[in-house]
């Protein structure tokens, strides 16, 4: 699982894996990740990281070159993945959920099914993107695999929980979005007041446990602190 | 806020108002866009004019509109598109720096060329900085753009000097076609037909276009697969399945999972983000060079 380095621009490029996402490839990056920013901290003005890729913004071409050439002596052992299994609560229905029985149709599955499904593994965090507080996750069972809406929905409510493609996440916030939204979890995933504005980092994993309507209507921040901790 | 602290109010303020600065590089791990000004070229320049301090955050527009009223004295400059420009209703000609006194009101009119303007005030705007930055983006920072009635601070004046500098500046530098990019992480995939087709068509720029990105007209027919979810940054180009070929801005999310098939320079980011809807443009491809 070595990974090549791809030159983009003079101070941008990223190192390539091949491999399809999975626990070893994550263990892998997060390795180079942590060599990274304890060797490169100062000639770099950011990292990224994706399913399959590391990107490395730097300061200067030259930072680069010089990397490029230590790169290929490298050999670092993969890194051990947290334990910590967040439980993530979720109401899943039709009022909080808009697309549930839909998707299920889709699928020929019942709703509690689409719920039984959902509910069982335990999902890997690998990072956060396309919105602040959304972690991209591994582990979405293959039998719930349904491409995204052609037409993407204008408004989606933050805490929605949702599948696209082969993914499943949450909206950390209210935004336009393609994909199916099957429920909703009352935690807050994303805060600028706190520090860190998210909970949860990439390597551990997330579980969702299913709630009624009425647990999630009556939800206090009380409840919320029994779960985040 | 101490008093001595000006306070410069918000008469009129258009939609696509927001302060902005270079942005900040230390918040991709929590799915923290860069955001920053979207032409960084003409922001620096209005605040070298100033002698400001790289990172003093300015008001940048998109559209006509906005009225501003200074309690105290102060020292402004404005760069990046060219605008119709009165302080107390008093034409500026060529407005650069300005030169505001208490209780004066600054509106600007029609863009004549451009599309983004920076309004920079000596010392920076003060706002609260968030993970190095002031930049305004949506559940960050308090506000995600400004609005009428709003309030925003600045130091009292510092250098007068300033004001004696006749700055030259031209637009000409935004007005050419050619975007410089480099091959994207996945140029690669495209075929040979495919890359000649991005490299002699003229695009235009849709209406499709926000701080998140530039959406272009022209469709670029592909068969490419979906791939796994990777970073992306201001300047990546994706090209959908449905053929669109979108230019990512300063506001965009850090990772993105259609094909990332160019990558522009800071300079046609720049050039870019002065260009308005309808406007026509050229991708022409650079090798990454390296200085030796």
């Amino acid at each position: 699982m070595k990974p090549s380095y791809q030159i983009i621009s003079p101070t941008l490029g990223e190192l390539v894996w091949h491999e399809s996402p999975s626990d070893e490839l994550l263990s892998m990056q997060l390795s180079y990740l942590t060599h990274i920013q304890s060797n490169y901290l100062s000639t770099l003005v950011e990292v990224r990281q994706g399913f399959t890729r590391l990107s490395l913004v730097w300061k200067n071409s030259s930072s680069q070159l010089e990397f490029i050439q230590l790169v290929e002596t490298l050999n670092l052992v993969p890194e051990s993945l947290p334990k910590k299994v967040w439980q993530v609560p979720v109401c899943y229905s039709s009022e909080y959920g808009q697309d549930l029985e839909s998707f299920a149709a889709h699928k020929n599955l019942s709703p509690s099914e689409v719920i039984q499904l959902h509910t069982k593994p335990c999902y890997r965090i690998h990072f956060l993107g396309f919105l602040p507080g959304f972690f991209y996750l591994n582990g979405l069972s293959p039998t719930l695999h349904l491409p995204r809406k052609r037409v993407p929905s204008p408004y989606v409510p933050s805490g929605s929980v949702a599948i696209g493609g082969s993914q499943t996440g949450i909206y950390p916030s209210e935004s336009p979005g393609g994909w199916h939204i099957i429920g909703k979890s009352p935690l807050t995933f994303f805060d600028s007041k706190k520090t860190p504005p998210v909970w949860a980092k990439p390597g551990e994993q997330i579980q969702f446990m299913s709630i009624s309507s009425s647990q999630l209507e009556n939800w206090q921040d009380e409840d919320s602190k029994n779960f985040l901790k | 806020m101490s008093p001595k602290q000006g306070k410069a109010l918000f008469l009129c303020c258009p939609l696509g108002t927001s302060l902005q600065d270079e942005g900040r590089t230390l918040g991709a791990h929590y799915g923290i866009p860069r955001s920053g000004a979207m032409d960084l070229y003409s922001y620096q320049w209005a605040n070298h004019l100033l002698q400001n301090s790289n990172e003093a955050a300015a008001l940048e527009m998109a559209q006509p509109g906005l009225k501003i009223k200074f309690e105290e004295p102060c020292i402004v400059s404005l760069a990046g598109a060219t605008a119709f420009v009165t302080v107390n209703q008093t034409p500026i000609l060529n407005a650069s720096i300005i030169s505001i006194a208490s209780g004066d009101i600054l509106e600007i009119g029609a863009f004549r060329g451009g599309a983004r303007l920076y309004l920079c005030i000596e010392g920076g705007f003060q706002d609260e900085k968030y993970l190095g930055s002031r930049s305004d983006f949506k559940s960050i920072t308090t506000s995600s753009k400004r609005s009428a009635g709003e309030t925003l601070y600045y130091l009292p004046i510092q250098n007068k000097a300033v004001l004696w500098v006749k700055p030259k500046w031209s637009t000409n530098w935004f007005e050419s076609k050619e975007i410089q990019a480099y091959p994207g992480p996945d140029w690669r995939l495209l075929s040979t037909g495919q890359q000649r087709l991005l490299l002699k068509q003229l695009f235009h720029l849709s209406k499709f276009s926000n701080r998140m990105g530039i959406q272009l007209e022209e469709l670029v027919a592909n068969e490419l697969e979906d791939l796994p979810t990777n970073p992306v940054f201001p300047g990546t180009v994706q090209l959908t399945p449905g053929g669109k070929i979108i230019v990512l801005m300063r506001d965009a999310g850090v990772t993105g999972g259609y094909p990332r098939i160019l990558q522009l320079t800071e300079e046609s980011q720049s050039r870019l983000a002065q260009k308005k809807a309808g406007d026509s443009i050229t991708f022409h491809l650079l090798e990454p060079k390296f200085e030796s």
